[in-house]
């Protein structure tokens, strides 16, 4: 991209001279791309969800970066281990939902059919469910509900 | 008397020039997404996870799914040349 006022120095091409100080651990970051988070999304928030809690309070306690660098970083190793597990075990579920995802516009409510069967196949290698939170108890969740009309 | 084809010429001309228009935003289109459908209603979000994906894989629509990334997205942000792109802290 093209940061403005810097026609001559494509932002493509932008690699930060300055690394991290040395004292700080260094940490992988987490790899994949837009859809597959989306399709990992609530299973890594239920996986990680201490992790998750705990970086949010930090932050609001203040913006400064260097505040929650330690909380950040299990974030991202949480996220990490979430991922390598789910891929492990349900691999081609993973891939068929966050490529269906990918071609229509990312939204999870038209992809329900591979949606599930990737439910049921991280339901029987882990016993994970997916959960929305703050969806009223009383009412079927909304990728558990059977359409109207088919 | 039949209908003279003269006077279907401009209708033909006229549906002609809807299938080039049609055509040529189909094309444009399949080559700025790679073959996929547009993405529409893009948020904040959704823009800065594009941007995001960009850095990872070098196409806004690229998409990967490597738990770990390589040691170049770590330092190919172009986030921090730009003053006012980064968050304002304290």
């Amino acid at each position: 991209m093209v940061n403005p006022g810097y026609k001559h120095f494509k932002g493509e091409d932008w690699v930060d001279p300055t690394p991290p100080p040395a004292h700080l651990p260094t940490v992988d970051e987490v790899g994949c791309t837009g859809a597959p988070l989306k399709s990992a999304s609530f299973f890594i928030g239920s996986m990680c969800k201490e992790y998750n809690e705990d970086f949010m309070l930090c932050k609001n306690e203040t913006r400064d970066p260097e505040h929650c660098l330690l909380e950040g970083r299990k974030v991202t190793r949480c996220a990490i281990d979430a991922l390598q597990k789910i891929q492990s075990k349900c691999l081609s579920e993973f891939r068929t939902h966050w490529q269906c995802l990918d071609s229509k516009n990312q939204e999870l409510g038209r992809c329900r059919q591979q949606e599930k069967v990737l439910n049921q196949c991280l339901f029987a290698a882990f016993g994970w469910k997916k959960d929305v939170p703050g969806s009223p108890a009383n009412k079927p969740q909304i990728h558990e509900r059977k359409p109207l009309t088919s | 008397m039949p209908v003279p084809f003269e006077s279907l010429i401009p209708f033909a001309i006229i549906s002609g020039m809807f299938l080039v228009t049609g055509t040529g935003i189909q094309y444009a289109q399949n080559k700025r997404n790679e073959g996929k459908t547009v993405r529409y209603s893009v948020d904040d979000w959704d823009h800065k996870m594009m941007q995001r994906d960009k850095q990872l894989t070098g196409t806004l629509r690229g998409q990967v799914d490597a738990p770990v990334a390589s040691e170049e997205f770590k330092v190919n942000s172009s986030w921090k040349v730009y003053e006012s792109l980064r968050n304002d802290f304290a």
